[in-house]
């Protein structure tokens, strides 16, 4: 009996334990929000993970920001204007705006922001696209600052939305703490950061836009496993879930006490054809293999339903994306024709690399392109492994024998240059880019740089139709689906919305 | 026996650093680079090389080695590359929920694995027996992970009795530690069992009998002491495993120890947290083995070390 005895004993003594350590963490006031993974870092210019910025979005701002209905509006910036060439930017600061630790906002403090990005030294974990086209920033006066940039770029309103051109305090950069203990000049300030369990944020009450419309506290928490999420939304553990998974849907729109939201994303997902391999160098083939996707069947096995068949390179929210175009229909008698055409009557075999979460994808191609005489080897990963197998150069791809790989690529509402120039540039190719494929068409690299300087938005929308066309008839890639964004909430929340891709924007949101 | 303690005790250090070079040249032998990790799918090739250089990886194998191993002798394990918070710290703060939750874990299945193992022994054969075995084969064979999503399903959202994730009172180490429980109360179950059939075969135990002890005292004082040995090498030898367990069900509980803390690195290469987390869990299997064949020796002063 003495067994029985001590155990009672432990658990007497962890339950006093636990109730002197733990804090009890919710309240009424606390909106909670579960992603599936962890931020990478509490600092916006060194990370490029959807979720981590969404759980930055409350606590920082950048000189422009993105409103509900998807436009740009000023933000730390008043107002701004650029040159005839578009090369020179000039934007005036917002006044009396002050960084959580007390640091001014100024001229200065934005040139330090970006001055750290263009510092090779650095190596911040999101420098790479804004050193592809800035050129320098340096203060006008101490409320007006200027961007040269080294060509035209488009997007480069959009970027300013985004984790590297947000404002930290220089303070905090100078003194190395950022990438642990966020400083903005957002709505929200970090309270807590418990890198194992979940980052707590409370309302900034010195905040210049007024006081803060959410809720005191957001509290973000994470898991990998998507069960879980739907339990944590059942029993109330969280309010938000972002994203939500499409196997659980069901059951959410069953239930009155929580919502599901389906919006449009921008995520495309596809399978990207080695054209330096045989015989997929042959733009029949990779053509056949279009024409033998089944994409309403991959959408409906693979994701419930909730994504949209692929039509173009472009996902539907991006600007310049068209809608009209079809060009490759479900028919395995023309993917058949086209490969005999090829001289393949008799199909041919050929590989693709995938990770573990999305190797359903691959089995149902696998099953699919079968019926088109194409033996398809699968190759399941884990992501890390998956990552160096895709950004392999030419020859490395040639000895493991990859033939394609699968993924998704989202730039959305910031622009289709961005959807364009990384993965059909030439000079993407990987491992430089993600032009996993190594595909090259210098018709389709003219179009890519003439669009990238026009600044009139209708003609660039119009060369950017002609672009889609001609990724479309070169098939460098098997245009599968574009995802839809899910994300659910207990039903007395509201104020929450979604930037196209996964961008979950909590901040205004409130609990009934 | 002081010799014996004295040798162990030297050697940890030379375990610890044969452990330590093993997961240093592991995780760099698997493909996946984390300085790509980090930088993104978009990443440039000379954004990914100042990431490398930043991050140290750019030094030679000998050289990152060397200073990892200088760290960690002065108690620095190093700063996480994900978190960018010290990971010495870092574990120091998620210790206690896994060592919590082992040591629950590990009362949960003596006292139950024990007591079962016994009554299987002491009714041989009949339904009891039958009962026990079934449940330890069940409870052996089982998934971890299946079982906590069903336990946190059933507990939690259906019957709404006990918290689902995270740690919030005492009722948060209640589905934890019972999935994690499981297997090593199967095995002690049928360790038990065998151990005691076999020492209730004794001569010893029959004269206990022929003596008119109540059978009752021969269960408990003469037979189990005796059959306790193997038990006990067996719950220290599972601490590996039931480390093993708790990676999983921390992960899925949400727990922040050190088990999901290590999931979390893998997948991000974060390279000082695997080494730190693999050194300290490494520490406590080689501190419970030692421990175990202390205890051994106290129990039965005729098992000689030398």
């Amino acid at each position: 009996m003495t067994m029985f005895l001590k155990s009672r004993r432990f658990m007497l003594a962890s339950a006093v334990a636990a109730g002197l350590v733990f804090p009890i963490a919710a309240s009424a006031a606390t909106l909670t929000v579960m992603q599936t993974e962890a931020p990478r870092s509490m600092d916006p210019g060194d990370q490029t993970a959807t979720y981590t910025a969404a759980l930055l979005d409350p606590m920082y701002e950048g000189l422009v920001k993105r409103d509900t209905d998807l436009s740009l509006k000023p933000a730390l910036a008043t107002e701004w204007s650029a040159d005839a060439s578009g090369l020179v930017w000039t934007f005036k600061l917002r006044p009396d705006v002050k960084f959580h630790d007390g640091t001014a906002f100024d001229a200065d403090a934005v040139v330090k922001n970006f001055a750290r990005h263009l510092d090779t030294k650095r190596g911040l974990a999101a420098s790479g696209r804004l050193r592809t086209f800035l050129d320098s920033v340096t203060a006008v006066d101490p409320m007006t600052v200027q961007f040269k940039l080294k060509t035209q770029y488009p997007a480069f309103l959009a970027l300013l939305t985004t984790g590297p051109c947000l404002m930290v305090s220089p303070a905090a950069d100078a003194a190395g703490t950022i990438g642990s203990k966020a400083v903005g000049t957002g709505a929200y300030k970090l309270q807590e950061y418990k890198s194992g369990e979940y980052v707590l944020q409370a309302k900034n009450t010195d905040w210049w836009g007024g006081a803060p419309k959410g809720e005191d506290q957001i509290k973000w928490t994470w898991t990998s496993e998507p069960s879980v999420m739907n339990m944590a939304l059942q029993t109330g553990d969280a309010d938000v879930i972002n994203p939500f998974p499409s196997a659980f849907a069901a059951q959410v729109k069953a239930n009155p006490e929580m919502k599901l939201s389906t919006t449009d994303g921008s995520a495309v997902f596809w399978v990207s054809l080695n054209t330096k391999l045989k015989p997929l160098d042959d733009v029949r083939v990779r053509q056949a293999l279009n024409y033998a996707t089944d994409k309403e069947g991959l959408v409906k096995a693979f994701m419930q339903g909730y994504a949209t068949p692929a039509n173009s390179p472009l996902a539907p929210v991006t600007p310049g994306y068209d809608k009209t175009l079809n060009p490759y229909p479900y028919n395995v008698e023309k993917a058949k024709q086209l490969l005999k055409d090829a001289g393949y009557p008799d199909g041919f075999a050929m590989s693709t690399i995938v990770q573990e979460q999305e190797a359903r994808i691959g089995e149902l191609l696998q099953a699919m392109w079968a019926k088109a005489g194409v033996k398809l080897e699968v190759r399941k990963m884990e992501g890390g492994v998956w990552s160096k197998a895709a950004f392999l150069d030419p020859a490395g791809k040639e000895k493991d024998n990859i033939g394609s790989s699968i993924a998704s690529w989202s730039s959305g509402v910031n622009g289709a240059d961005l959807q364009f120039r990384p993965l059909y540039y030439t000079k993407s190719a990987s491992p430089a880019g993600a032009n996993l494929g190594f595909f090259s068409d210098p018709k389709l690299d003219g179009m890519i740089d003439k669009a990238a300087s026009t600044l009139d938005e209708k003609a660039r929308n119009a060369i950017y139709v002609d672009a889609q066309k001609e990724v479309n008839e070169q098939a460098p890639h098997v245009l599968l689906y574009t995802k839809r964004d899910l994300f659910a909430t207990r039903a007395g929340v509201s104020g929450v919305w979604m930037i196209p891709g996964g961008g979950i924007v909590v901040k205004d949101g409130k609990k009934k | 026996m002081k010799a014996y303690i004295l040798k162990k005790i030297l050697a940890l250090p030379l375990i610890l650093i044969g452990v330590s070079l093993l997961v240093f040249v592991a995780i760099r032998a698997l493909p996946g680079d984390p300085a790509r990790l980090m930088a993104g799918p978009e990443a440039t090739q000379e954004a990914v090389d100042a990431m490398t250089a930043r991050l140290g990886l750019d030094r030679s194998l000998p050289e990152q080695y060397a200073s990892f191993a200088y760290g960690a002798v002065r108690g620095d394990l190093g700063t996480s590359i994900k978190s960018k918070l010290p990971v010495t710290a870092e574990i120091a703060e998620r210790l206690p929920f896994t060592i919590g939750l082992a040591i629950t874990a590990y009362l949960l299945a003596i006292g139950i694995g024990v007591p079962a193992g016994m009554i299987a022994a002491i009714y041989r054969h009949g339904w009891p027996d039958q009962a026990v075995m079934i449940l330890a084969i069940a409870g052996a064979s089982i998934a971890n992970f299946w079982l906590a999503l069903m336990a946190m399903n059933t507990f939690s959202v259906q019957l709404g009795w006990l918290p689902l994730l995270g740690v919030t009172s005492w009722k948060s180490f209640i589905l934890p530690s019972i999935t994690l429980a499981v297997l090593p109360t199967a095995v002690i179950a049928r360790m038990t069992r065998s151990s005691m059939i076999e020492v209730m075969s004794q001569d010893y135990i029959r004269t206990a009998y022929a003596k008119g002890v109540l059978p009752r005292n021969i269960y408990w004082s003469h037979a189990l002491r005796n059959a306790l040995i193997p038990i006990i090498t067996i719950v220290g030898l599972n601490f590996g495993s039931l480390m093993g367990g708790a990676v999983v069900t921390e992960s899925v509980f949400n727990w922040p120890g050190i088990g999901r803390f290590l999931v979390d690195a893998v997948r991000y290469r974060d390279y000082p947290v695997i080494q730190g987390v693999t050194l300290v869990a490494v520490s406590g299997v080689v501190i419970m083995n030692f421990l175990a064949e202390l205890l051994i020796a106290v129990l039965n002063p005729k098992i000689r070390f030398d």
